[in-house]
């Protein structure tokens, strides 16, 4: 008999933080055991048995952020689970990975970090309109199954009963299948603004083809800041949040006109004297920027510029966005499972 | 026309009348459709709906049938009215708005099921 290791932080770890069950599994486990991601997701679900959101990651691949920066690891195929099912039609939905080409680079000038970071990696964002059938044109990157909505490419999770809610940013789920440390906490204003700030893709973890570097998906003026206000959040550790983000800024993206303009990014441009393409930001952007603290005038201002390390060291002063926040390693907060088949 | 859609009210009373073929005293309750004042729903599937409560109720120890109406997508897209009503109850003016609803699939309704036996069509 063979084993599938998959991890989950339970419901009510970090103190009671976490609202609902999360799974991942490595997508090199599922490889080695020989079965598809949905194969894989079903196995873990009849074995764990309780209502749980199921997201399958590469670690070889890398993906994108809602604010355009490149990372290692991707989100292959996410899933809902309770009482050990998984919804024949929606429960489930599959990542297609994103050929390389010249074209898809030249639409997409945030890309241009897979070439300078990431050079043959295979890249995965959202679900393309055939992983999402039978859902249509307007439904979101979600699956549901009982209880259980796993959103946004397996980075907003629901329980659709208790009405709880959670959310996975990138950084955080990378941070938990390398069992680095991570933050958990409540999401504050910095982040509920920022994962507005959003760049133009095709087949995005979130949006489609929609809003370019400069805009704002919330378009919610001063209540961008609260729309995620108070939600449970797992992210990676601030330090890790600054060296990615300064490893896009050193590939020459520039918020505003390749990557989306986020208080993390804004904030790190500014602090080490990186351009922004201020003229781009868009009016409705500057007001939810603006909200926070994030103003025109503080960003063009003269300011001593600081180097990549000190950035790193100070992360945690300089970056804002997450309440009531505490450092776990991830062994602290996840259970390693293993499902025979 | 009669044959090809069945009033709402009509739907409701089929349902019923369905779960007393057997015998008088079986309850049918209906849910779901709370928030519907009139529709018209295609006939073929009312009647199938008619078959199967008989079909259920062959088995003497069954004394409910509960038919229960979910969205077969669970994420439905949705307009929003949102009417401005003067005293007299004329209306001054509406705003639509769209609303994605995310509700709990039918698996809810399932779990603690001991056979299922799903006859809807394919959609994927």
């Amino acid at each position: 008999m063979s084993e599938l290791k998959y991890k989950v932080i339970p419901k009510g770890s970090a103190e009671g933080v976490i609202p609902l069950n999360l799974t991942f599994i490595d997508k090199k486990d599922i490889d080695e055991a020989g079965m598809t991601a949905r194969e894989a997701c079903e196995l873990v679900a009849k074995h764990y048995g309780q209502e749980t959101t199921i997201n399958v990651m590469d670690l070889d691949a890398v993906t994108v952020t809602s604010d355009g920066i490149m990372a290692p690891g991707a989100v292959v195929a996410f899933a809902s689970a309770d009482h050990g099912k998984i919804n024949t039609d929606f429960g489930f939905i599959s990542v297609s990975e994103m050929p390389y080409s010249y074209e898809l680079l030249e639409a997409e000038p945030h890309l241009k970090q897979w070439d300078i970071d990431y050079r043959g990696k295979r890249l995965y964002r959202g679900p393309k309109p055939s992983d999402k059938r039978p859902r249509a044109s307007y439904n979101e990157n979600m699956t549901i199954t009982g209880r259980i909505a796993n959103n946004n490419t397996g980075s907003e999770m629901m329980n659709l009963v208790e009405m709880t809610e959670i959310l996975t940013p990138h950084f955080g789920m990378l941070a938990l299948m390398q069992d680095d440390e991570v933050l958990v906490g409540l999401c504050g204003p910095e982040i509920s603004v920022g994962i507005g700030m959003v760049v133009r893709e095709h087949d995005g973890r979130i949006f489609d083809w929609a809003f370019d570097a400069g805009m704002t998906a919330h378009r919610s003026g001063v209540y961008a800041k609260t729309v995620k206000l108070g939600i449970p959040i797992i992210v990676g550790t601030k330090k890790a949040l600054a060296h990615f983000t300064i490893r896009a800024l050193e590939a020459g993206m520039v918020p505003g006109l390749h990557i989306g303009c986020s208080p993390v990014v804004l904030s790190i441009a500014k602090a080490m004297g990186y351009p922004i393409a201020m003229d781009r930001i868009m009016e409705n952007a500057w007001i939810e920027l603006e909200s926070v603290g994030i103003t025109r005038e503080i960003l063009e201002a003269p300011s001593e510029k600081l180097s990549r390390e000190e950035v790193i060291s100070r992360a945690d002063e300089m970056l804002h966005g997450v309440d009531n926040g505490k450092i776990y390693k991830t062994s602290e907060i996840a259970n390693i499972c293993f499902a025979q088949f | 026309m009669r044959l090809m859609h069945t009033r709402l009210p009509d739907f409701i009373d089929k349902m019923q009348a369905a779960g007393k073929k057997r015998r008088q005293e079986t309850m049918v309750e209906v849910r779901g459709l709370e928030n519907l004042k009139s529709a018209k729903l295609a006939s073929l599937r009312v009647g199938r709906l008619e078959d199967e409560i008989v079909e259920l109720t062959e088995d003497p120890n069954v004394e409910k049938v509960e038919v229960i109406v979910v969205p077969r997508n669970p994420e439905t897209l949705n307009t929003v009215i949102v009417k401005a009503v003067r005293k007299d109850g004329s209306c001054k003016k509406a705003i639509l708005e769209c609303m994605l609803i995310t509700s709990p699939s039918e698996d809810c309704e399932l779990f603690d099921v001991e056979e299922i036996d799903d006859r809807r069509f394919p959609i994927s």
